[in-house]
């Protein structure tokens, strides 16, 4: 047999958990009832890898169900969605996504977006570095060229929008965090996920922020995004909210170059 | 006596593998390690506090980026991305030794298996494993040390043993032998050889770096199955192995890793400490 044969069906067995593959055996040294236990090395070591990594980057999905049930969810998950590239620090980006769909948990119909929510953290603890704005070259911006203003968000800022209180829930499953019971479930909200000084931070949104930010990523000039703002927040005012932004290193330094001309 | 064209830019001392619950503690102050080594692709995201961290450290010990997914053995090649990303960060880290595993890890239709799999020992895996590693030296601009796996089964087609295979492997393509003493242990174990008559054929003089590590031991139903798990401390046997080796090769780069129930920093560098001492015997020089 030749070896990329060999590799796919020792693929095979090492994700399906199907039946034993005869081809494959008959290729093994050493006697028969030795076989399956030396290939179980193998297949522990695979599901312990990938598991490992999917607890790692969603730690409240799996107090929420359960490590059990987490278990055997993120077993499906890696049957169906192996990796594809050999970085695990994006292994689990299709986590969500499968959760949404996944039919054992639809009772618990805020998991996926909670998972949403882990992966952004995840994200941005590995996203690029950038110069955050500062106050001092914002106020260098001369007054006419405000209103054409991109404002850039950091490359680690990540916007969430949810029909479930998932800052919550999140918040809930911390050390030191409320009772669950506390959390008023028909709470919908609006979350952002930012890396300060190397340490990942969320807080809540008020409504005027989440369109203001959502206006920014899709590159909106500044008076029309704070319009968007003002549309879903009356009282929405710019000046405290980018002080704040200012202070929590969210927006990123733009080119000098757009600065200046 | 050594041949000495064969090591690397790394001292021949002891090392520890730097994991990212002990960041914290190499970050405060300078600790009792005299190099490190990182599992490259721990280091591949765009950034974040970790690699911060890794390349403030970089200026204070020398280092060795082990890769664990470049997928020596793949029968379809190696991914060209994934050898771009690893040249990306050599780059900028200028290490002092890069290493990989003779193993496989990707499947011909790409997916990751996240693990060091066996290949068969046989003349199309030899002249598969060459091309991958004269590939591989091209495109990240550095020689290769190739790691001896630890290994749970063999196949009943082979041309060659371990060690002759690997000898091949250097002889056809100039890479050095990282000699992974807890994975020669294992898989002699495992597979009922001799591990002094192992070693002994080894291509001593390419080795360029030397690993220890702890390993598990469970009971099957034919006797004891070794499992390389890096979860404790160095095993009796394989320290003897260890200096076994070094009376062979001289003064060597040594490194302790520890990966799965990671202890205390202390724990890490009193293993890395009796290495030392183990160094120290071959060499004469009192401690």
């Amino acid at each position: 047999m030749h070896l990329a044969e060999l590799q796919t069906r020792m693929q095979q067995m090492l994700l399906s958990g199907g039946g034993p593959d005869p081809a494959l055996l008959a290729l093994l040294a050493d006697t028969p009832e030795q076989h399956e236990r030396r290939l179980a090395v193998y297949r522990n070591n695979v599901r312990h890898a990938l598991l490992s990594v999917l607890e790692a980057a969603f730690p409240v999905v799996e107090q929420l169900v359960g490590v059990e049930c987490f278990t055997a969810t993120a077993l499906t998950f890696i049957a169906e969605h192996p990796p594809h590239r050999p970085v695990l620090y994006a292994y689990g980006v299709d986590f969500p996504g499968f959760l949404t769909e996944f039919r054992p948990l639809v009772e618990l119909p805020w998991l996926a977006d909670i998972a949403r929510l882990e992966w952004a953290r995840n994200e941005a603890l590995f996203a690029a570095e950038a110069e955050p704005l500062t106050p001092d070259q914002l106020a260098s911006i001369p007054a006419d060229k405000l209103a054409g203003l991109q404002l850039q968000l950091h490359p680690a800022t990540q916007l969430l929008e949810s029909s479930w209180p998932i800052h919550a829930i999140w918040a809930a499953h911390q050390p030191g965090g409320g009772p669950l019971e506390a959390v008023d479930l028909q709470q919908a909200e609006t979350v952002m996920v930012w890396r300060q000084a190397g340490a990942v931070r969320q807080r809540l949104l008020t409504p005027g922020e989440f369109a203001l930010l959502a206006a920014c990523v899709k590159q909106s000039p500044l008076a029309e995004a704070v319009e968007a703002a003002i549309q879903q927040e009356p009282a929405f005012d710019l000046r405290i909210v980018l002080a704040r932004w200012l202070n929590e290193d969210v927006l990123e330094r733009p080119i000098m170059t757009l600065l200046t001309s | 006596m050594f041949d000495l064209r064969n090591r690397t830019a790394l001292p021949a001392q002891a090392g520890i593998g730097l994991r990212h619950p002990h960041l914290p503690e190499f970050l405060a102050m300078p600790q009792p390690a005299a190099w490190l080594e990182i599992h490259s692709e721990n280091y591949l995201a765009p950034g974040g506090p970790r690699l911060g961290a890794l390349e403030r450290l970089r200026g204070d010990y020398p280092l060795s980026c082990h890769g664990v997914g470049l997928s020596l053995g793949s029968a379809a090649g190696l991914d060209a991305a994934h050898l771009a990303r690893l040249r990306y960060l050599y780059d900028r880290l200028e290490p002092e030794a890069i290493s990989e595993h003779l193993a496989w890890s990707t499947a011909p239709d790409g997916t990751f298996l996240a693990d060091l799999l066996p290949l068969p020992y046989t003349d199309e895996a030899l002249a598969i494993a060459a091309a991958n590693i004269e590939r591989a030296q091209q495109a990240l601009g550095r020689r290769l040390l190739v790691e001896n796996p630890s290994t749970y089964l063999r196949f009943q087609q082979t041309d060659w043993d371990e060690a002759g295979f690997l000898s091949e492997l250097v002889r056809c393509t100039g890479c050095g032998l990282l000699l992974d003493v807890n994975n020669l242990y294992v898989s002699a174990v495992n597979h009922g050889s001799d591990p002094q008559a192992v070693l002994n054929a080894l291509p001593l003089a390419a080795v360029g770096e030397i690993h220890i590590a702890g390993h598990a031991r469970v009971a099957t139903s034919w006797g004891e199955l070794l499992i390389d798990d890096h979860g404790s401390p160095v095993a009796e046997p394989v320290w003897a192995l260890l200096a076994a080796t070094l009376r062979l090769t001289g003064p060597c780069p040594v490194l302790m890793e520890w990966d799965t129930n990671i202890p205390e920093l202390p724990v890490l560098l009193a293993e890395a400490e009796r290495a030392e001492g183990y160094l120290r015997e071959i060499t004469g020089a009192s401690g």
